[in-house]
């Protein structure tokens, strides 16, 4: 062969990567990365509805009314009290579940299949049940106070009640999740270590905390920053629960931006709550990058 | 079995009863809902067991509710996203698991950032964007917009497929000057099959579920998918709490089927992507 054919092969090489990877880059381009770099610019004009094309650049106007409205800080608030709940108690319960049913019985199958319906019911039809559950005259939850003779109660109507609501449903649709990177993380451990713990005369609590749970430390991790990012995200079943409401105790950032973009009107407004948004989530993202990180360094070492 | 090790083991088990009633309830009250008549739902009071004599009557209701589009749509709008999705993140994964090139780091990072990225974020760009193009209210659009967040899942998941098929195997076909883009279909992509089905999966039913950009997006609802039509039951009452939970059951039981068959690779996938992005 000559040179010259080896050259230009060896040109053409360099260049396959390029063609596996351009398509779908060029696909995230468009569909993601640009709206994102757009929904930054928009939060800086006064876009409304009517023509959303176009819109007059205002600067930080948004911004100024935004750090204004107390119902901003109300919304903040709400993003990060239910993140944090959600992933306390979704977290805990996942663990808690995943420790249950290690190690095998009779029916372990099937019980695991049940453990796992919160995960797979698709979140419209997971916000329907629970909806109905709640509902405030033939729901089964007042059905069960009334009958015990604590009267109804308004679970999604109540400023009190109705972030608790949400979460319960929250965390029927994350622990199972969580139950299954963590047993996974379980399968891990030697059985023999839990064994010798025990000779030794370890109590449950002690092989636990010595054992089990650096084992399934980067598992809990991993799951807690999955849940945290999913809240913040999540839209559906906050929506069609409470709409946001009572008195805006449930209105997270992602309800908010949806209300004031197609029930205001004010797509310039909605961006600058997306660019909160996109800060909460970026700043999430790193903290995890950096864990991570430093994960793998301790590992290598 | 000493006294204190017994009353462990019954612990064990009351604790799995009660996580057992927590997660089965809701749906097991689905069921029993879409089984109960009217009358008691609303007056007389939920009979707690399952009434399978009530069907007729719920297939009945069910016949006045327009499920059969809606799940059509549905089934559009999942195949369409998992078609796109599997054929763009196969060629991503292939790139990412076996070259090396320039910006290959940014490109993990992209993947990563659309896993954090709330869709609402783009909601409102994209929805300018669908106006220009007139892929407002049309399935296409919503395809489109979707595949953005499960083009990366499928990705991971067939990345980390791809690196566990040593390179020995297309070897000796790129030695052969077989192109590329065939030693990805013919060789690799075979080997992989458990692999693309559980994208396939995750990817479908990522397009079952969605709700946000269906409900921004479709306007006409001979278009709607089940997610919005469903939805469309909240805050009205003419439609029967039995018709409604009857209609939900129909629409989660092909999830929960496919999600606990394949739920360890879905967990492998979605975790994949948080690690190493």
């Amino acid at each position: 062969m000559s040179m010259r054919g080896s050259k230009l092969r060896n040109g053409t090489t360099r260049l396959v990567p390029y063609a596996f990877i351009l398509p779908p880059m060029i696909y995230l381009m468009v569909f993601m990365f640009w709206p994102l770099a757009r929904q930054m610019y928009m939060s800086l004009t006064n876009t409304r509805i009517i023509n959303p094309n176009r819109g007059r650049f205002i600067g930080l106007g948004n911004y100024e009314r935004l750090f204004e409205d107390p119902a901003f800080y109300l919304s903040l608030r709400a993003t990060l009290v239910y993140a944090v709940l959600a992933v306390i108690f979704g977290v805990t319960l996942g663990v808690i579940s995943a420790l249950a049913i290690d190690r095998p019985f009779k029916g372990r199958t099937i019980v695991r299949a049940i453990l796992l319906f919160g995960w797979a019911v698709p979140n419209v039809a997971a916000s329907l049940i629970w909806l109905w559950m709640y509902n405030d005259r033939s729901g089964v939850f007042n059905r069960i106070t009334e009958y015990l003779g604590i009267g109804r109660f308004g679970w999604l109507t109540s400023t009190d009640l109705a972030l608790g609501a949400i979460l319960a449903v929250t965390v029927w649709q994350v622990a199972p999740f969580v139950m299954l990177v963590v047993l996974a993380a379980l399968q891990s451990v030697p059985h023999e270590v839990r064994e010798a713990a025990r000779i030794d005369g370890a109590d449950g609590l002690n092989t636990f905390r010595a054992v089990t749970l650096p084992h399934i430390r980067p598992a809990v991790q991993l799951a807690s920053l999955l849940v945290c990012v999913w809240s913040i995200r999540r839209f559906d079943i906050i929506y069609l629960l409470t709409g946001g409401g009572p008195v805006g105790t449930t209105s997270t950032l992602v309800v908010k931006i949806r209300q004031t973009a197609f029930e205001g009107h004010e797509l310039g407004m909605a961006s600058a709550y997306g660019a909160v948004g996109l800060v909460l989530a970026l700043a999430i993202a790193s903290v995890h990058y950096v864990v991570e990180q430093r994960r793998m360094k301790w590992m290598s070492r | 079995m000493s006294f204190n090790k017994l009353t462990l083991k019954f612990l064990r088990y009351l604790l799995i009863g009660v996580l057992v009633v927590l997660a089965g309830f809701p749906v097991y009250w689905m069921a029993a809902t879409a089984l109960s008549l009217n009358s008691e739902l609303y007056g007389t009071g939920q009979v707690v067991w399952p009434q399978p004599q009530n069907f007729p009557e719920l297939m009945l209701e069910l016949g006045q509710v327009p499920i059969g589009l809606w799940l059509f749509n549905t089934l559009l709008i999942a195949a369409g996203g998992t078609v796109l999705s599997l054929t763009l993140g196969s060629l991503a994964g292939y790139a990412l698991s076996r070259f090396r090139f320039h910006g290959k780091g940014v490109v993990g990072f992209l993947l990563f950032m659309t896993q954090v990225v709330p869709e609402a974020l783009i909601l409102v760009p994209l929805y300018a964007m669908f106006i220009t193009f007139g892929l407002l209210n049309s399935l296409t659009g919503l395809v489109l917009a979707n595949v953005g967040f499960s083009l990366p899942v499928a990705c991971f998941v067939l990345k980390g497929a791809m690196d566990a098929v040593p390179y020995e195997i297309e070897e000796s076909a790129i030695i052969d000057n077989c192109p590329r883009f065939s030693v990805l279909t013919m060789i690799i992509l075979p080997l992989i099959m458990p692999s693309i089905a559980a994208a396939a999966v995750v990817a479908f039913f990522a397009g079952w579920n969605e709700f946000l950009f269906a409900s921004t997006f479709l306007m006409d609802r001979g278009n709607w998918p089940a997610s919005v039509g469903l939805a469309s039951f909240v805050g009205q009452y003419e439609t029967p709490m039995s018709a409604v939970m009857g209609a939900a059951l129909v629409f989660s039981l092909p999830a929960i089927v496919f999600f606990l068959l394949i739920q360890r690779k879905i967990v492998a996938g979605l975790t994949a992507g948080a690690v190493k992005g």
